[in-house]
């Protein structure tokens, strides 16, 4: 195994991240939770992750900007965008800048679950998860 | 003056006559209004303006014309009086000449001529104006009075031309006599003339100066008439409009009362007005429910998307718990329930404010706390906020008097003045709300300020404006404004604004506390308007 699959997740409700943590690490990811934007760019600055997964609407930043930064960062982190209220134009904007999926809330945890795997897959880095989830 | 006598008899009778239907009718409607409230219209009896100008003109038609006839009919008769005064005076100075010259003749003094031509003269006057002495006493033996004295004249001067004798003598002495009973008798005519002539002049006097003291009085009344025409019926009840526009212009909700002992323009006036309140109101309504519902319409994304957060929560967690629930100890199984229902709780909250801005109500004027309500319309602009990424700066000033006012309403005016503030609010940007005591007594203040671009000049005024907008089509009504101050002065207040370009814009909402509820009821009563 070549390390672990990184993961930073990042959404300003913090049961999200409480809840998904255990789901995500429990695929074999390791997991990284903000839910100040500022904290987590300042984190993706030192670090690249696999997968960043972000909530799109939040105070101060948001996720769209999370999304470029990575963009600007890192060619092979995947960004999954999440969003309380999907709209199309948002959605659109987010696919279009690089974003690799968009999930709608409410999700359950095998959703996201299922994206993650999806990017690992894209990434060829599935044999570092555990692949538990049909 | 019998004419005139007549005339005042007849005239009062009919004013009787007047006053007793008017009090008739009055009782009448009385009873009916005891009966049946509402409707009076019908009963009343119409007497409008138009025709109380109308009948003002008639009346001072014949007020003038008979008033000119009165006087010139008593100016003709001083004037014939005074006519004939002129003739006795003249009557009395012809016989006192002829008279003179004939004593003077006897006498032996003059000549007979003077004599006889002074009674011709006098008697020219005489034949000339007969009739007229005939007005005053029987004339008929003046004319063979005069005669008689003129031929005894004749007889004195033939017998002038005789020799003085003893028979001319006392021929002489017999006319003499007669001559002295025809010139008293012909004098006493004159004075009874010139009597008789007096007395008529005194008594036309004395009719002149009653006929100009009635018509001063008549005047006088007329006057009145006007004067209640002008004063009572159009100043007072243009006032009387004029404070009912001005109670309803600070919001107080006020019943017209068409109902006059007579119905006039003014009650048509009334009438329409009312009806176009009623309009306004329905209108008012109307604009209000489609500003709530652009209003519900901002909201409803904000409260999806709110709303999902919490569902969310909950989804994640059920699953999880679903999925761990054997792995997971005793406490975090309780940590996640308790977050289960805590997030549930949210987003009832979340669905309750919601409903309670949508719910139609009617007014509800209730002691309420504008800290309060300035709390709770940030709560529920409060998603709007953090999607905008904006931060809101509330102050309360400590113990504020409580105001008079509907929640619901106070909540929409807030919440619209904040979401404008936030519509001009960069990302990441504040807005800034004070609740504070106002710079009068009796008055709390609200301020909702930005930092934003502030209002342009040329646009200020119109701000207020109903579908004034200088939002995108689509994004804004341009009713808000003009919705919101609509409802601040129904609570008395007052909602003014202050902007400086590039620094923002500030609008001040001015409501005034509430001491006594019984107070703003019975200044409600007070304003109510009979019309």
């Amino acid at each position: 195994m070549g390390g672990e699959f990184e993961v930073l997740l990042l959404d300003d409700e913090p049961i999200v991240g409480k809840r998904l943590k255990p789901a995500l690490e429990k695929l074999g990811c390791e997991v990284d939770v903000f839910t100040d934007p500022k904290e987590a760019l300042k984190r993706l600055s030192e670090k690249n992750f696999d997968v960043v997964v972000t909530d799109i609407r939040m105070e101060d930043v948001d996720g769209l900007d999370v999304l470029e930064a990575v963009m600007s960062k890192s060619t092979t982190t995947k960004v999954i965008m999440i969003t309380g209220y999907a709209m199309m134009e948002l959605a659109q904007q987010a696919l279009s800048k690089g974003a690799f999926d968009f999930i709608a809330k409410p999700f359950k945890p095998d959703d996201l679950r299922s994206v993650i795997i999806k990017a690992a897959e894209v990434l060829g880095k599935t044999d570092m998860l555990k692949c538990a989830v049909k | 003056m019998m004419l005139f006598q007549n005339c005042l008899d007849k005239w009062y009778n009919c004013a009787l006559k007047r006053l007793k239907t008017l009090l008739d009718k009055k009782i009448e409607k009385i009873e009916s209004q005891n009966n049946l409230t509402g409707d009076g219209t019908s009963i009343t009896q119409r007497f409008t303006v138009r025709s109380h100008i109308y009948m003002v003109f008639v009346i001072s038609v014949i007020l003038s014309c008979a008033i000119t006839a009165a006087l010139g009919v008593t100016v003709y008769l001083i004037t014939r009086d005074m006519k004939y005064v002129n003739l006795a005076n003249t009557y009395i100075l012809l016989s006192n000449k002829a008279m003179f010259h004939e004593r003077n003749f006897v006498a032996g003094w003059e000549d007979i001529k003077e004599s006889k031509e002074s009674i011709k003269a006098f008697e020219m006057v005489v034949f000339e104006r007969y009739n007229d002495f005939g007005n005053f006493f029987d004339n008929s033996r003046l004319i063979s009075n005069i005669e008689k004295y003129g031929r005894l004249l004749d007889d004195l001067t033939e017998i002038n031309t005789f020799p003085p004798s003893e028979q001319t003598n006392a021929k002489v002495v017999k006319i003499r006599n007669e001559l002295h009973q025809l010139s008293d008798e012909i004098s006493n005519y004159g004075k009874l003339f010139s009597e008789r002539t007096g007395h008529t002049m005194r008594k036309d006097m004395f009719l002149f100066k009653i006929v100009f003291v009635l018509a001063t009085f008549f005047l006088f009344l007329f006057m009145l008439f006007i004067v209640h025409l002008l004063i009572y019926r159009v100043l007072r009840t243009m006032s009387r409009i004029v404070q009912y526009a001005k109670h309803l212009s600070t919001g107080q909700q006020i019943k017209f009362m068409p109902g006059k002992v007579y119905q006039d323009e003014f009650s048509d006036l009334a009438s329409a007005l009312e009806q176009m309140m009623k309009e306004f109101d329905r209108q008012q309504n109307i604009i209000s429910q489609s500003h709530k519902l652009r209003a519900v319409g901002t909201l409803t994304a904000g409260v999806a998307h709110e709303l999902n957060n919490p569902i969310n929560n909950i989804t994640l967690t059920a699953h999880m718990l679903l999925e761990d629930y054997h792995d997971l100890d005793e406490d975090e199984r309780l940590d996640m329930i308790k977050d289960l229902i805590d997030e549930a709780d949210r987003s009832r909250t979340i669905v309750r404010n919601l409903l309670d801005f949508a719910r139609e109500s009617e007014s509800i004027m209730e002691p309420i706390g504008i800290s309060d309500v300035v709390t709770e319309t940030l709560k529920l602009a409060g998603n709007q906020l953090k999607l905008n990424g904006v931060h809101a700066d509330l102050t309360i000033a400590p113990n504020l008097p409580r105001i008079h006012g509907d929640r619901q309403q106070l909540e929409q005016v807030f919440l619209n003045l904040i979401l404008n503030a936030l519509d001009v609010t960069l990302k990441g940007g504040q807005i800034r709300i004070d609740v504070e005591r106002g710079d009068e007594p009796n008055f709390v203040v609200v301020k909702v300020a930005d930092f934003g671009n502030g209002i342009p000049d040329h646009i200020l005024h119109h701000i207020f404006d109903p579908f004034f907008t200088t939002k995108s089509k689509g994004k804004g009504t341009g009713l808000g404004l003009s919705v919101s101050q609509g409802i601040i002065a129904k609570h008395g207040g007052q909602i003014t604004v202050s902007t400086k370009q590039k620094r923002g814009t500030t609008f001040t909402v001015k409501l005034p506390i509430t001491t006594i509820p019984a107070d703003i009821g019975g200044n409600m009563e007070s304003a109510h308007g009979a019309f």
